[in-house]
């Protein structure tokens, strides 16, 4: 029961931000009450508070296992229709029925384990055509730096490795890039063509808040509707449909002034970083390559950095 | 009553129908292991070549390559061809009797795997080779396999020459079925392909061969047993010949023995996508079998108990070897073993006998993992060719009462020093809810060994009962 502190987490507020923006593209309002949310919420059920205020009306189910911090959910719930369950997803996943009703699935893992890719294809065979399903896994290539765990690593998960003679990649981006893969031949080992279903990605990006992290996010339809799927997230500019790199989320630490004093700049289409650091006058990062970068990273998702300021309950 | 002329009866038709071949024949068989199938084809093209080095990588220089996408399929290899004194029989369907008899240790026996392999697939197929001075086209066409009548393929000499002496077979016009598995499943089929060649071809890629399948080259993934001189935790090993079959079967652990939590954590999460213990059967440098855990090679059957995490440790390989493929025993798929077959069961006994001595040891050891991983961990892990070198030092003693004879090495495998009697094992199952509440009131961390915390209820219970 040992969680890290979920609320202050600026690259993961970012992207559960980018979940509601990718949930928004899914149809109109009154279509996504057709949706039922199911998340591992964790303590304080920060994605059930963001998901109820973009979308009062949908119905919202934590699954969780641990009876402490199953209290703790109740004494956070944000919203009065939340149904907190107090169980494993093994066995949630044991009972549960679509019953042909669409589903948004967060499976919001802290480790990588290869039973999590179990649970995830398991899921894609189950749930009604329609539904989304974002997984999160631990991606951090420093784990497996010995020999020993690097052989472990390959053991484990040699049914989805892509190739048999893949080195371990040692830097964060290829790695996310690897589980990306192992995710992609978990999905076709699950829903083969012959089922005419396919789980097609929406967005994938990979972020450190501390430990590193991939996400991924799709969505299982019929193959025959595949066009007119990706049609709904073709105007999304953080889609990516086509299982290609993902993306990174590594927004800066910035003060509220600096914020609101770029933000006046904002959005700005072209050369963001380098515009932004002639409008802030010095560089966050001693290193003008990073601190250009890390303009750029602030320009592409202003909109979903969250505030973080000092209560007095 | 009038008198009733007899019925005339023709002779029936019992003539081969092609359809048979091309859409019945290819249900038996799995789309990866009709492509092992080619891949088998590649080796015995290696066999009959006289070029193979000596040592121990007889088959280095010699590759492979896989390549498929939505609409072909293509392997190509330096194998050294199909000689054109074959061709009468290379592209026969099945095995004609006045075939001449094959260079040692091939293991294509019924004539049916390439063909096969390539009516799986698709409707259409260019088969280049080039055998020294011959170098020859066959083209299989829908028109040729549509009409049933038509039994003879052209054969033109190749447009392109090559440099090399090889096959390449390339098939087109793929069922869609086919089609999406190499374009839509592309990445899961890859996979799985890549896991087959590197389990099934293990020995032979060890042995120098090499696979590249779309672009990349497949790693082996060889079986290694753990050999330490001090505890002697070592393999059984069997060896003999009989009527030209060569046997060599080891035995062994493959990582220490699991403990309790770890069993307990296997039965209610899979933290292994595949399992690497079992047996894995060997036939002319080919596996058959991987890893496998059923009655087939002997779990669960004669006193031996069933496949369970437990003996996730022990894993086994048998090698059969034999100049005449016709004597192993595989079944058609070359990727089955033939379970009636006589030499097998009389040496799945020996699979048994050997296994046992492991399966014991596991017992024995059942609640002292952690000494027994020492001892295991203390030694090397061996590959089957090491092993091989390996077993030229021990003292192997002749089997004159067991079918068939031969020689056997019984590793003395430690064993624990017995319980005292004074004590007792408790053991017991709780919530984990109510075990993290204990453990926080005892230690003040929820997430304390559960054994530590039954230990210390218990002793703190027996201090009160003492009092």
């Amino acid at each position: 029961m040992k969680h890290p502190p979920y609320h202050l987490r600026t690259n993961k507020a970012v992207d559960r931000f980018l979940l509601m923006e990718a949930i928004r593209c899914l149809g109109r309002p009154n279509d996504l009450t057709r949706y039922t949310y199911y998340g591992f919420g964790g303590p304080y059920l920060e994605d059930f508070r963001l998901l109820h205020e973009n979308f009062p009306e949908m119905p919202l189910v934590s699954i969780e296992q641990d009876a402490q911090t199953y209290k703790r959910q109740a004494f956070h719930k944000p919203c009065g229709h939340i149904q907190l369950k107090h169980l494993d997803f093994k066995s949630f996943l044991a009972r549960y029925d679509s019953a042909d009703k669409k589903s948004i699935f967060w499976l919001d893992y802290l480790a990588l384990e290869y039973s999590q890719l179990e649970d995830f294809m398991s899921l894609l065979g189950k749930v009604a055509a329609g539904s989304v399903i974002k997984i999160t896994l631990r991606a951090e290539p420093s784990d497996y730096l010995q020999k020993e765990k690097e052989e472990e690593f390959r053991t484990r998960f040699s049914a989805v490795l892509p190739s048999s003679s893949l080195a371990l990649p040692r830097d964060s981006e290829k790695f996310a890039a690897l589980l990306r893969d192992m995710l992609q031949i978990s999905a076709e080992q699950a829903l083969p063509s012959a089922t005419g279903f396919v789980f097609q990605p929406i967005s994938s990006f990979y972020y450190k808040d501390g430990d590193g992290i991939f996400t991924l996010t799709g969505i299982v339809c019929q193959r025959a509707k595949l066009k007119r799927v990706r049609g709904l997230f073709s105007n999304w500019s953080f889609a990516n449909l086509n299982w290609a790199r993902p993306m990174r989320i590594d927004v800066p630490f910035l003060s509220t002034k600096e914020r609101l004093h770029l933000q006046k700049h904002l959005p700005c289409k072209r050369d963001a970083g380098r515009r932004l650091l002639r409008v802030l006058r010095y560089r966050i990062d001693d290193d003008r390559r990073r601190a250009v970068a890390k303009m750029k990273q602030y320009a592409d998702f202003y909109r979903y950095y969250p505030h973080f300021v000092r209560a007095i309950p | 009553m009038a008198k009733t002329t007899p019925i005339q009866y023709e002779p029936v038709d019992a003539s081969p129908v092609k359809s048979f071949f091309v859409s019945m024949l290819t249900r038996d068989i799995k789309l990866e292991e009709a492509i092992l199938d080619l891949l088998d084809n590649c080796v015995d093209g290696i066999l009959r070549s006289k070029k193979r080095a000596a040592g121990k990588k007889p088959y280095r220089g010699y590759k492979a390559e896989i390549e498929f996408k939505k609409n072909s399929f293509m392997i190509s290899d330096k194998c050294g061809g199909i000689p054109w004194s074959l061709h009468d029989y290379a592209f026969r369907m099945g095995r004609a009797g006045d075939r001449p008899s094959d260079k040692p240790g091939m293991v294509g026996v019924y004539g049916i795997g390439m063909k096969r392999a390539i009516f799986k697939m698709g409707r259409a197929c260019l088969i280049s080779t080039k055998n020294g001075e011959h170098e020859y086209d066959v083209h299989i066409t829908p028109k040729w396999i549509d009409d049933e009548e038509e039994w003879k393929i052209p054969v033109k000499a190749s447009k392109k020459s090559m440099q090399e002496d090889g096959t390449t077979i390339v098939v087109g016009a793929l069922y869609p079925g086919i089609a999406d598995r190499f374009s839509e499943d592309a990445r899961a089929f890859k996979a799985e392909l890549e896991r087959m060649v590197a389990t099934h071809y293990a020995f032979i890629i060890d042995k120098g061969f090499e696979v590249k399948i779309n672009g990349s080259i497949v790693k082996p993934r060889p079986t290694r047993l753990i050999f330490s001189e001090k505890p002697r935790i070592q393999p059984f090993i069997f060896k003999t010949r009989t009527d030209g079959v060569e046997i060599f079967l080891a035995v062994g652990f493959t990582r220490p023995i699991p403990s309790a939590d770890e069993i307990a954590d296997a039965q209610e999460e899979t933290r292994y996508s595949s399992i690497d213990a079992g047996w894995t059967v060997i036939c002319n440098d080919r596996a058959v079998l991987y890893c496998d855990r059923t009655e087939l090679t002997g779990w669960g059957e004669a006193g031996i108990p069933r496949y369970h995490t437990q003996f996730i440790a022990i894993s086994g390989v048998v090698e059969f070897k034999a100049d005449d493929a016709s004597k192993l025993p595989t079944t058609t798929t070359k990727r089955g073993i033939d379970a009636s077959s006589r030499l097998y069961l009389q040496v799945k006994n020996k699979m048994r006998e050997g296994m046992r001595i492991f399966t014991d040891y596991t017992n024995k050891w059942k609640g002292r993992a952690e000494e027994s991983k020492r001892q295991i961990e203390a030694g090397t892990p061996l590959s089957f060719e090491e092993i091989k070198t390996k077993a030229g030092d021990l003292r192997f003693t002749v089997t004159k009462t067991s079918i068939p004879k031969g020689e056997q090495y019984k590793p003395p495998l430690p064993l624990p020093k017995k319980l005292e009697s004074r004590k007792r094992r408790i053991s017991f199952v709780k919530d984990v809810d109510e075990v993290k509440s204990v453990a926080e009131y005892l230690f003040e961390d929820e997430d304390t060994d559960p054994s530590v915390v039954g230990e210390r209820c218990f002793d703190l219970i027996l201090r009160e009962a003492r009092k």
